[in-house]
């Protein structure tokens, strides 16, 4: 399972990512991954979710996974990010720089 | 002078006053209105109605002896009174956390962050009580909400459409969010943009918001600080980066693109100018809300010290006054354009301050197109049209 996650926005305006290779991943942590990407639901998650309405500063998300020969994004910005997801986010922001 | 020498107006006595007392010659309402409807008005109605049916009922009650009925309306609905509420999001992350669990006394609190919050939301709501007139957000007195310690190690600060959320910072890039007095000014100001403007918050729409939001925060800061144009920093989150940040802080108005340069987080990406406008994705930032912002706030900056003194007497005036007429759409050249406007309306046409306002925006490589060119060069068009 190959993962990219980026998170942009906020009022910093910055930039930070990760990429992730399961293979590559201690065992333990390969199988984290893919129990939180199942728990999530992530292959049925709707590309982009709507835009708040409201609001401003929010941090924008976006995750890319690919597995078998499948290959999914996902768009949210912070105020809609579903509860399922979060633990994944909050995984990788851990990694990302 | 002191820094209140065009701001001190009693709420009573401002142009909202006089508004109120035109429309509100108590002496018929009195009689017309039953004390029941006037106090629903006092609970729900708009500031302008709560004002003036707190009055009746003031009068009204006193003339019958009842004090206690008076005193429960005044408790809910208190004219201009500052209503300042600070929550403890306990390290949660997500919006069903929010607001938290209510903080007692939150000005005498020993968190830094939950005194920080309050104080820099009750100088917000002073600033734009006492300079540009205005109830708190809404404009009808609605209480200013911040959760605190939103996250764990959260290095941000947000507005969610109702009210500002603060992160703890990793400690390791950033320090707490409200360490800055202007993130503050900047978050409740995206409360006040929505109100006003309703700015889209993407792409130039969506920039423009931000400058907004950079400007009245900074105005915040240079009046806490009681700061003239020229004498201001100009930065934005000043003390937001920890010391192991190369960088003085997250954006420079007078100088975007300056603000930090370091082997981890990069280089201060933000223009300077319209040759610099960056077009980017939806999915970065939401198009460069906060990169191109640089444009308009140097745009500001510019015209509040080519003015001079006070920025917040003169320069944000000028901005306020546009506030309400930008619409969802509206881009830098609209913008440009509107503060034009509002200055010659304010200050007179051919203005130092207007001729100011021209100089800000050509600075960044606009030039501002006066309404009347504007409807001279729409008449034309028309005319071309049917030829
Ligand atoms: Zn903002």
């Amino acid at each position: 399972m190959l993962i990219h996650f980026e998170r942009t926005g906020g009022f910093a305006g910055l930039r930070t990512a990760v990429t992730l290779n399961t293979d590559t991943l201690p065992q333990d942590e390969a199988r984290k991954l893919q129990e939180m990407a199942d728990a999530a639901g992530f292959f049925n998650l709707p590309e982009k979710f709507p835009l708040p309405k409201r609001g401003a500063d929010y941090f924008v998300y976006r995750l890319t996974v690919e597995k078998d020969g499948r290959k999914h994004t996902v768009e949210v910005s912070e105020p809609a990010v579903p509860a399922e997801l979060r633990p994944l986010f909050q995984y990788l922001m851990k990694h990302a720089r | 002078m002191g820094k209140n020498k065009l701001v001190k107006i009693p709420s009573s006595e401002g142009i909202r006053g006089a508004r109120r007392t035109q429309m509100t010659d108590r002496g018929p309402i009195m009689g017309i209105i039953p004390p029941h409807m006037m106090k629903e008005l006092a609970k729900r109605g708009d500031q302008r109605q709560r004002d003036m049916a707190l009055k009746t009922l003031l009068i009204s009650e006193r003339i019958r002896g009842r004090r206690d009925a008076f005193a429960q309306v005044y408790v809910a609905m208190p004219a201009g009174k500052k209503c300042i509420n600070d929550y403890d999001a306990k390290n949660k992350e997500g919006e069903e956390y929010l607001p938290g669990n209510a903080i007692q006394d939150p000005e005498s609190s020993n968190d830094m962050a939950v005194k920080e919050a309050y104080n820099g939301a009750s100088a917000t709501y002073d600033m734009y009580h006492d300079v540009f007139e205005r109830n708190s957000i809404d404009d009808k007195g609605m209480c200013i909400i911040s959760s605190l310690h939103y996250g764990e190690k959260y290095n941000n600060a947000f507005w969610n459409g109702r009210q500002m959320v603060y992160g703890d910072g990793d400690g390791e890039f950033f320090n707490r969010f409200t360490i800055s007095i202007d993130v503050i000014g900047h978050e409740l100001t995206h409360g006040v943009t929505e109100y006003e403007a309703g700015l889209y918050y993407s792409d130039q729409s969506g920039a423009l918001n931000e400058s907004i939001s950079d400007v009245f925060g900074s105005l915040l800061k240079q009046r806490v600080l009681n700061q003239k144009a020229d004498e201001a920093d100009w930065l934005i989150g000043e003390g937001l980066f920890t010391s192991k940040v190369n960088g003085k802080a997250l954006r420079s108005m007078i100088e975007p693109g300056t603000a930090y340069d370091d082997p981890k987080l990069g280089k201060d990406p933000q223009p300077a100018h319209m040759d610099d406008y960056q077009d980017m994705p939806h999915s970065e930032d939401n198009g460069g809300v906060h990169i191109n912002s640089g444009i308009p706030n140097r745009a500001f900056c510019v015209t509040a010290i080519e003015i001079g003194g006070y920025a917040w007497e003169k320069a944000g005036k000028i901005w306020y006054a546009t506030l309400s007429r930008l619409k969802e759409t509206s881009d830098f050249q609209d913008a440009a354009n509107k503060t034009f406007q509002a200055a010659g309306e304010l200050f007179g046409d051919g203005s130092m301050e207007q001729q100011a306002v021209k100089k800000g925006w050509d600075t960044v490589g606009i030039s501002v197109v006066p309404s009347a060119m504007r409807a001279r060069a729409a008449a034309g068009a028309a005319a071309g049209a049917t030829e």
